[in-house]
């Protein structure tokens, strides 16, 4: 779960908001939710080829709405902008500790980009997230020294995350997401680094969130955490993080068990502390890259650790940490390892919302 | 040597100059009223151009190449061809407009559509939320239809702030803007504060133009490749559209405006050849005084080099004094100058603001050498003079007078000689060029006459003397003081030429340039009472201050010519056509054959006729001369079908535009360019219509449809003689101070004459003349001057108009002026020239009546 934008709340206007009871629907909801005012397709993942080469990946296209749906006009200037367009792809390669990415930001003027012309769900200029009718999805991207060319297919079916069809991220009422994810998705693929090519395989997961006016005030970032672990089983936790150092009691997580069925974990029922810290050389964030993470209900205890220091999204004037991570631990007292994406934001200048 | 040279010019000249003080300032000030108006109008000049070239640098910001939209419009959806072509690193689209403030009336601002996507490498401006640096909203930029970006500069001479809104008005109608962001230009200057910005699709929606783009800009990954690069865009975008670099468009607008300013130059130099006269004047004047001090220091072994260069280090000293302070004078006139000079380029050629007056070196170096030069020039013959005197005979102060009076034969024929040359300059400007060849006529007649005056001074002097004193036997004594006048203007005969040709260029000037702008004016008036046949015109308001820039909307149209009292209405369309290095004004009209053109030749009927059934386009006597092109001629024109040739068919007069005009009926536009768009429509009036109630009844009807300005004949009339005033509005400047100057010379002239010839005064009173008599005799004296100036000023001032108006404005402009004579104003010249001179003349005689005898009459 990502969210990007605050101050979106006063241009808000007629945007739906993510109110309980939504009832999901799929493959209808792996697509376009125009109505309301954020929306994103997050798809992070750990792959290898079959030397045991590492590599991790971040494919993620955002939707921001500029002008409500009702307000526009086909007929209007094709420069008009309805929604704002970007995406943002990462590469990280363990063994060459690599770590390469790029934003992409389009008008869309031409069709270079969009969402759901009924093949792809959403692309800009190469970068492509595309469905099949086999429920497979394809993702496509490039940047001078790396690209991916992927397949992911489901094995658990989406699970809802929140309560009544909900994510809060705050008590007050509309601070909230309509948030599902597929949380275990077999991949296999090619990822080129610096003109060698990998045949790789793995494991993908893919976060969809949209909701208008999600951030409540006083709310400066927040730690997110996604991991699968070789038992089949997986697990999500966030924590958004406010001004006076404590986190919102809204907070949340989800663990999934091997046959999909999940559990919605509170903010009572997890407990989140970093361990150590790493500054960024380019933007000055101090971030916290690794974990101490306790699920007491779950006699869970495990340790977040990255095998790449370095590998922060140095975009201007957002900056993010987001990589891919190993964790180690016990359940039940057996142990438990898994892999997983970490996500840190607001550690550089105080978020706001998206500027170029 | 150099060492003597400063003592002597210490004791002889700097202690002179202390003695005359009037006299130096006198020179000092007419060398700085030179330097000060070419100043001015080279800073005039400049500043116009500066503040032109960086709104375009705003425009192009870092754009190596630009596509620049042809009349019909640059589609949109060429941009992803383009972005994508080989050799091309950036590309960002871009749309132009102008709007109308209703709130600050007499304000505009000119919208630039940018698009934040993909404009940044090109940005030579900031955009920013109003009052934080660095933060910007880019949904509030992208979402809000009415958001605009304004400079600092408009927002704080307006008062504007953050949120406030704005109506404008474009193509008539009306619009409201938010105010919401600020553009500050960067390192490279500040921008033309009348820019404002807003996104892209929000402009094409504004200004009606969706789909359509004004501009591509370019960057390119290999510059050395433009050519090629240039080549293989052509096939992606219309043939007419331009592929240029912003400067060569620069270039365009700078040439259409080079002759404007040449003009402007060529007047501002007058002012320095009228203080020419009145130095020459001056210098002579000292020498003639100083002739015992010649002769003593020639005596002395003074070489006759160091007389020559101590009068020239005179002269040149008073010179140097007079360009620092005509430096300064001219950056102060050059304040006033530079808004008139503007406010003519605006509303004649292209829209401009000018806020700050821009000063180079060279400028100032410049004047500073004329001004040096003109003072050398001047100086040189009494300079030379000087240095010819004989030791003994300058001694001997009797022998002043006979020198004196010596009349060359020469300087007559010189005189002709120089009118001679007049007629040659004129005849190769006209057929030859380069047109500036023109000014040398002007040069030539004034300088001719002023040669010619001795004679017609001692011509004039004899004859009078012969009949003056004929009448004097019979009438009496009442004559003596006229008599003995006549026979001094021969006497002095060198000292009064100087005089009476220094006010006879002035009165030339003066007549010439009056009788210019009267016959313009009066060829115009015959022009518009021909072809201004339509009993009203009306175009959206914004065209009345930013040219034609608003488009009528179709519904007006419809509504005119239904209406009851309108029997047709002509439209008009006026684009800008790039050829070469040219931009050729095309203007598209529909009439019916109402539309009275005057052709030079030919049947007009028959060019009419064959003008709206055929294509083929007429052109202006102007555009002919400047293109020199003639009738049946081909003119090529950018289509969008490519270079296309049209068939000057007919040339007709037109006085609206120095640079030409190329009509074209719109039959034969509709179909090349498939754009029907018109700036402004005439509408004819069945007998019997009023032109106020159409005019009220459309106004009414159209109000929703936005502001329109309507005229009616005689309001339009008055409305283009308003703008021809405006544009001669500096030549009259500069003619009042040309005879400022003329009649400061008339009053130093004199005063002058009165020393040199205090013993002969003296004389005069010792054998019985009284202080009354001699007064008299000084009065008419300067009034004879004055005659003989009004005379040949009125002869030269003649023969310099016909210049002025048939050899310079055709050369320049390409008018054919008929020549008409202001007759009341020309006769009335001579009286207030005389009483000028008399007037001149008061304080010298004074002075003259109040001689102190003994101490004049001791030398005898």
């Amino acid at each position: 779960m990502t969210v990007l934008f605050t101050a979106a709340c006063c241009l808000a206007g007629d945007w739906k908001l993510a109110e309980a009871g939504w009832r999901y629907e799929f493959p209808r909801d792996h697509s376009i939710h125009e109505e309301f005012k954020t929306e994103w397709w997050y798809f992070t993942g750990n792959l290898a080829d079959s030397s045991g080469r590492r590599f991790g990946y971040q494919l993620t296209f955002f939707r921001h709405g500029v002008r409500h749906p009702a307000a526009r006009d086909p007929e209007m200037s094709r420069f008009v902008v309805g929604d704002l367009k970007f995406s943002h792809f990462t590469v990280t390669d363990v063994a060459g500790r690599q770590f390469q990415f790029q934003q992409k930001t389009s008008r869309g003027a031409f069709g270079e980009a969009g969402f759901n012309d009924g093949e792809r769900i959403a692309w800009i200029q190469s970068w492509t997230l595309r469905r099949d009718r086999d429920d497979v999805f394809h993702l496509s991207a490039d940047m001078p020294d790396a690209a991916i060319e992927l397949q992911l297919r489901g094995s658990k079916l989406p699970v809802i995350h929140g309560e009544d069809g909900i994510s809060r991220k705050a008590a007050s009422e509309g601070h909230a997401s309509h948030y599902y994810s597929m949380t275990r998705l077999e991949t296999s693929g090619e990822v080129r680094i610096g003109g060698r090519s990998f045949q790789v395989t793995g494991q993908s997961w893919f976060d969809h969130e949209w909701a208008t006016n999600q951030l409540a005030p006083g709310q400066i970032g927040w730690d997110w955490l996604s991991v699968q672990f070789d038992d089949n089983t997986e697990l999500m936790l966030y924590q958004m993080r406010l001004e006076n150092g404590m986190s919102d009691p809204s907070s949340s997580g989800t663990i999934i068990s091997p046959d999909g069925s999940s559990m919605h974990l509170t903010r009572a029922s997890y407990t989140m502390k970093p361990t150590r810290f790493w500054k960024s050389k380019r933007t000055g964030a101090q971030y916290p890259i690794a974990w101490q993470v306790e699920v007491p209900g779950q006699r869970m205890e495990l340790t977040v650790t990255t095998p790449v220091e370095d590998q922060e999204l140095a975009l201007l004037p957002l900056a993010y940490w987001e990589g891919a991570v190993e964790v180690e631990g016990t359940r039940d007292g057996k142990p438990l390892r898994g892999r997983g994406y970490l996500e840190l934001t607001g550690y550089g200048a105080p978020l706001r919302e998206l500027s170029r | 040597m150099t060492l003597q040279y400063l003592r002597l010019f210490r004791w002889h000249v700097l202690r002179y100059i202390a003695q005359h003080r009037l006299l130096a300032l006198l020179n000092v000030l007419s060398v700085a009223l030179g330097v000060a108006v070419y100043l001015a109008i080279q800073i005039a000049n400049h500043s116009a151009n500066r503040a032109f070239a960086a709104s375009v640098d705003l425009v192009a910001g870092k754009a190596e190449l630009q596509i620049t939209a042809p009349v019909g419009g640059l589609r949109d959806d060429v941009l992803p061809a383009v972005t994508q072509h080989a050799g091309i690193k950036a590309a960002t689209p871009l749309v132009r407009g102008l709007v109308t403030l209703p709130d600050l009336p007499g304000e505009y601002l000119q919208i630039l559509g940018i698009d934040v996507f993909t404009n940044e490498p090109f940005r030579t401006f900031e955009l920013s939320d109003f009052g934080a640096q660095g933060s910007f909203d880019v949904q509030g930029w992208l979402g809000d239809p009415r958001a605009i970006a304004l400079s600092e500069e408009f927002a704080r001479l307006h008062k504007l702030a953050a949120g406030d809104t704005l109506r404008a008005q474009v193509n008539g109608r009306e619009h409201t803007l938010r105010i919401a962001f600020l553009m500050r230009g960067g390192a490279g200057g500040t921008p033309d504060e009348h820019f404002a910005a807003m996104d892209i699709g929000w402009a094409q929606e504004l200004f009606g133009r969706r789909g359509m783009l004004g501009a591509i800009q370019l960057q390119l990954t290999d510059k050395a490749k433009r050519d090629e690069i240039i080549a293989s865009l052509r096939p992606l975008v219309p043939p007419d559209a331009g592929i240029a670099s912003p400067a060569q468009r620069n270039q365009q607008i700078e040439n259409m405006l080079g002759g404007f300013q040449l003009n402007l130059t060529a007047m501002s130099l007058v002012s320095l050849l009228v203080g020419m006269f009145l130095i020459y004047n001056t210098v002579s004047a000292s020498v003639v005084r100083r002739r015992r001090e010649i002769g003593i220091l020639r005596s002395l072994g003074v070489t006759r080099n160091e007389v020559r260069g101590l009068f020239l280090g005179e002269a040149i000293a008073l010179g140097i004094l007079g360009v620092l302070v005509g430096c300064i004078g001219g950056v102060l006139l050059a304040q006033v100058l530079v808004g008139t000079v503007a406010k003519t380029i605006s509303s004649l050629y292209v829209l401009l603001s000018v806020r700050e007056t821009a000063l180079t070196p060279w400028m100032f170096a410049s004047a500073a050498v004329l001004g040096v030069l003109s003072v050398v020039v001047a100086a040189w013959l009494p300079a030379a003079a000087a240095a010819k005197m004989k030791p003994a005979g300058a001694l001997h102060a009797g022998a002043v007078v006979e020198e004196a009076q010596t009349l060359s034969p020469a300087w007559f024929w010189f005189g002709l000689l120089c009118i001679f040359a007049a007629g040659v300059a004129s005849y190769l400007a006209l057929t030859t060029g380069p047109p500036w060849i023109g000014f040398g006529a002007a040069f030539f007649v004034l300088v001719g006459f002023s040669f010619i005056v001795p004679s017609v001074t001692s011509r004039f002097s004899a004859i009078a003397s012969r009949v003056l004193s004929g009448a004097m036997r019979r009438v009496g004594k009442a004559l003596l003081e006229p008599t003995l006048a006549a026979g001094n203007l021969s006497r002095s005969l060198v000292r009064n030429s100087v005089t009476i040709a220094a006010l006879a260029a002035a009165v030339a000037m003066t007549i010439g340039v009056s009788v210019m702008v009267f016959s313009f004016r009066k060829t115009v008036e015959v022009w518009l009472d021909q072809t201004l046949a339509a009993d009203l015109f009306i175009a959206p308001g914004s065209n009345e201050m930013a040219g034609a820039s608003g488009f009528m909307p179709p519904e007006a149209i419809r509504y005119l010519e239904a209406h009851p009292s309108v029997a047709a209405v002509d439209t008009f369309r006026e684009l800008n056509l790039p050829v070469r290095d040219r931009t050729v004004i095309v203007a598209v009209v529909r009439g019916t054959d109402r539309r009275n053109v005057q052709f030079l030749y030919g049947d007009g009927a028959a060019i009419m006729q064959r003008f709206y059934a055929e294509p083929c386009v007429i052109v202006s006597e102007s555009f002919t001369r400047r293109h020199r092109m003639k009738d049946g001629d081909l003119l090529e024109l950018p289509t969008p079908q490519g270079p296309r040739q049209f068939p000057i068919a007919g040339t007709f007069y037109d006085y609206t535009r120095d640079q030409g005009i190329v009509y074209m009926s719109q039959a034969t536009f509709l179909p090349i360019w498939n754009d029907d768009r018109v700036h402004s429509v005439a509408v004819y009036l069945h007998p019997g219509g009023s032109p106020a109630d159409v005019a009220s009844a459309f106004r009414t009807e159209m109000s929703a449809a936005g502001q329109f300005i309507t005229f009616s004949n005689r309001e339009l009339r008055t409305r283009i003689f308003e703008i021809f005033d405006q544009t001669f509005a500096v030549t009259y400047v500069l003619r009042t101070i040309a005879v400022i100057v003329a009649i400061i010379g008339i009053c130093l002239t004199l005063t002058t004459l009165i020393t040199e010839r205090t013993r002969e005064l003296a004389v005069l009173r010792a054998i019985g003349g009284s202080a009354a008599q001699l007064r008299k005799l000084l009065l008419w004296e300067s009034g004879m001057i004055g005659l003989l100036a009004a005379l040949v000023g009125l002869a030269s001032g003649v023969c310099l108009s016909f210049v002025l108006t048939g050899v310079i404005n055709r050369a320049f402009f390409g008018w054919t002026i008929q020549l008409a004579f202001p007759w009341s104003s020309l006769a009335f010249t001579p009286v207030w020239i005389v009483a000028a001179g008399i007037i001149a003349g008061v304080f010298p005689a004074w002075r003259a009546g109040r001689l102190a005898l003994a101490g004049a009459l001791r030398t005898e």
